[in-house]
């Protein structure tokens, strides 16, 4: 137990993604402004991106056979499957993407729980905050209050009136029946073998689909004006919406490019989705044609870029929120931090989903004139570019936006995160 | 005498883009003063260079002149100072800053051939040859048999920027411990002096080019001081390279500042004669800055790392 004026520890332990390390940053960051301790446990290959913000760090050991050799292989070898998957829709996600990827997220579940119930003796927080898609037992073991973020879109957490998790569908969708049986099936190996696990800590087990129960607190991002009515709306007093949850960031200033003239617009497709060199590439033979500057996120693959045109500049990261805020239309993949960013600056969403929740982001940005959705495999240079002027030009939708826009930044849900924690202690 | 002339031009005017950057940085609205002083002590030089970037402001209506009162912002962020910024970089601009930042965006490819330059930017062979010159001077370009010059290694990938990163551990704590390092005194000082107004700004504003053009020129200035003739030459062309072509590096505000104050640390033991314990905290201060980010990550899945030490 820490002294009465002792700072309250808060463990933050996002799961190996950026999405969900960048949005703990944001809550962290205020959580220290409010006097709170936020400390960072760390999967391998994160190490020092928390301490650059700040925050202290706690490491996990290496998963056997975690050289980085062995990883680099790893992931070639799932660039080599996954990538024709990523073309598929979202059913035919489910056997070839969605269910060895529950398969994969259970091994790390079960690797990381030595490691983290011992990190978490040694940190001995006040709170704990998990931002991941699965639960490990050692957190319901901490003998502390544990928060769970919900940093993928609404749909994770079921309700008649949501629709099915990754599926791209609306709710009242007729095929809404036939994927959730899907689901079930393609998620039901991963599933027994995590429960098996669950008994195995001492937890109870989770019923059919579900990896993750709900904390003493849970935290969904969704922001009001992409939010859906639920059939059994949330007890306030256990869940809380954030409307985004969005980090302060260091300044970006646009380089002068060739062409100095045009519209910003900003293209950044995740880490998984920068694998995609090749679509890059063919994205970037297309923007050299339209009357805007386009910033464009190529991850670690900068290498493979050639003859860039005069109005695209490319990066290897960037200030994300910063970027967003000055451009007038984001192309992303659906990832939520990235949904919830373009919202937040009232930014056009164009919305080409790989995976996951990004189908669900997509159907959300049309279905709420938010944004628009275009498919992976079946674009052309015609469609593509079609998009990009429609959406620079819709006035409506721009004022739609700035109304949301207006009324996220007017209370930003990373003060409302840090509350509601510190709340719980 | 039109190259001197030109020459304290382009000075001016990137003294004049440094006192834009700084006015972001610190949140200046339309209306406030620039008190030439605090300019002056912020950018690091005497007062008449000062009035002469002022003056190009005042040419571009970004300052207003005030009898007896001195220089007042007239653009404002919101009126459009960053455009104002552009525009200066513009009249600054030189075909061989062109030529290379063309490079770092990889709109060109690493061999050219002079034709295909003049090509491209329009202008003639004379000048063309002109400019791979500079850029040779500072060994960006080498001349290949034939017509063609191939650039060398620039900072524009992540495994280059490691391997300057490993390249910078190797000699600068080296530059400081060999015999005859000797600081001048007074260009430390406002160095210091520059540092100290960064850390000043609020948060979130310092710009990743303003933090890059102060820590270029916090490591050029150590390498300068050094005693060995090598390690300074090398040292400061690879700086020079750095300068020019890693521009988009993006990080924190909390790592900004505490590079600022690692700078300043580095500073104090130098000001103390106190030069090993200078090299270790130079060593310490280029660890911490090594970039640690995964190339890709995905839930299931052991994020990737690449480069030499991954």
């Amino acid at each position: 137990m820490r002294g009465r004026n002792e700072a309250p520890v808060i463990a933050f332990f996002p799961e190996a993604s950026f999405g969900a390390a960048l949005n703990c940053v944001g809550i962290a960051q205020e959580l220290a402004r409010m006097g709170a301790e936020p400390v960072f446990v760390c999967h391998p290959g994160f190490t020092g991106v928390f301490a650059d913000y700040g925050f202290k760090e706690y490491h996990l050991p290496e998963p056997p056979g975690g050289s980085a050799q062995a990883s680099a292989d790893y992931w070639q070898a799932f660039i080599n499957t996954h990538m024709p998957h990523f073309n598929l829709d979202a059913q035919a996600q489910l056997d070839t993407y969605v269910a060895p990827t529950w398969e994969a997220i259970v091994d790390t579940a079960i690797d990381a729980e030595a490691g983290l119930a011992a990190l978490l003796d040694q940190i001995r927080p006040d709170a704990i905050v998990l931002d991941n898609v699965i639960m490990f037992p050692a957190i319901a073991r901490a003998g502390c209050p544990w928060v769970r973020i919900v940093s993928c879109a609404e749909t994770e957490l079921p309700d008649a009136h949501v629709p099915p998790y990754l599926s791209g569908l609306a709710a009242d969708d007729p095929a809404r029946a036939g994927f959730e049986k899907a689901y079930a099936r393609a998620t039901r190996a991963a599933h027994r073998r995590y429960n098996d696990f669950r008994r195995a800590q001492g937890i109870a087990p989770l019923p059919q689909g579900i990896f993750l129960e709900n904390g003493d607190l849970t935290l969904l991002l969704s922001p009001e004006a992409v939010r859906y009515e639920r059939a059994r709306p949330l007890p306030a007093d256990r869940f809380a919406y954030l409307d985004g949850c969005v980090r302060t960031e260091s300044r970006f200033d646009l380089p002068r490019l060739p062409v100095a003239e045009g519209p910003m617009v900003y293209l950044g497709f995740g880490s998984l989705g920068a694998i995609d060199t090749a679509l890059i590439t063919r994205m970037i033979a297309v923007f050299a044609t339209l009357p805007a500057r386009f910033v464009v996120n190529v991850g670690g693959f900068l290498d493979a870029y050639d003859h860039v045109p005069d109005n695209v500049y490319l990066g290897d990261w960037f200030p994300q929120p910063s970027v967003v805020e000055q451009s007038a239309l984001f192309i992303h993949h659906g990832g939520n931090n990235s949904f919830c960013e373009a919202l937040y600056h009232g930014v056009p969403s164009l919305v080409m989903p790989y995976c996951w929740d990004g189908h669900d982001n997509a159907q959300r940005a049309e279905a709420t004139g938010t944004g628009m959705r275009i498919g992976r495999a079946d674009w052309n240079g015609e469609t593509l570019r079609t998009a990009i002027l429609r959406l620079l030009d819709d006035e409506a939708m721009r004022t739609r936006l700035a109304a949301i826009s207006g009324r996220m930044q007017a209370n930003p849900g990373t003060r409302r995160a840090a509350e509601a924690i510190l709340r719980l202690l | 005498m039109a190259e001197p002339r030109r020459n304290a031009r382009q000075n001016h005017l990137a003294l004049a883009k440094q006192v834009i950057g700084i006015a972001l940085e610190r949140g200046l609205q339309s209306g406030e003063h620039l008190p030439e002083q605090v300019y002056s002590e912020a950018c690091g030089v005497s007062r008449t260079p000062m009035r002469a970037a002022f003056k190009i402001l005042e040419e571009n209506e970004i300052l207003s002149w005030r009898e007896e009162e001195g220089y007042f912002l007239e653009t404002g962020p919101q009126d459009g100072l960053t455009e104002a910024a552009q525009l200066l970089e513009e009249m600054e601009d030189s075909l061989a800053t062109r030529i290379l930042s063309d490079r770092a965006a990889r709109r060109i490819s690493d061999v050219q051939s002079v034709s295909a330059l003049v090509r491209r930017y329009g202008r003639s062979r004379n000048t063309v040859l002109n400019a791979l010159k500079i850029l040779a001077r500072d060994g960006i370009v080498t001349q290949l048999p034939g017509r063609s010059w191939a650039f060398q290694p620039i900072l524009d990938t992540p495994r280059s920027i490691e391997e300057s990163l490993q390249f910078r551990l190797i000699l600068e704590p080296q530059a400081i411990t060999a015999p005859g390092f000797a600081l001048e005194s007074k260009k430390a000082g406002l160095l210091r002096a520059q540092m100290q107004a960064h850390l000043q700004t609020r948060q979130g504003r310092i710009g990743s080019a303003s933090f890059m053009r102060i820590d270029t020129e916090f490591h050029g200035f150590i390498a300068e001081c050094s005693g060995n003739r090598f390690a300074r030459g090398a040292l400061l062309a690879h700086h020079r390279l750095r300068r020019a072509t890693q521009k988009d590096i993006s990080i924190p505000d909390f790592r900004l500042r505490q590079s600022l104050e690692e700078h300043m640390d580095i500073l104090d033991s130098l000001e103390k004669l106190q030069f090993d314990v200078a090299a270790d905290l130079m060593t310490l201060h280029l660890r911490r800055s090594r970039i640690r980010r995964p190339d890709a990550a995905n839930r299931g899945i052991v994020p990737l790392m690449r480069g030499p030490n991954a």
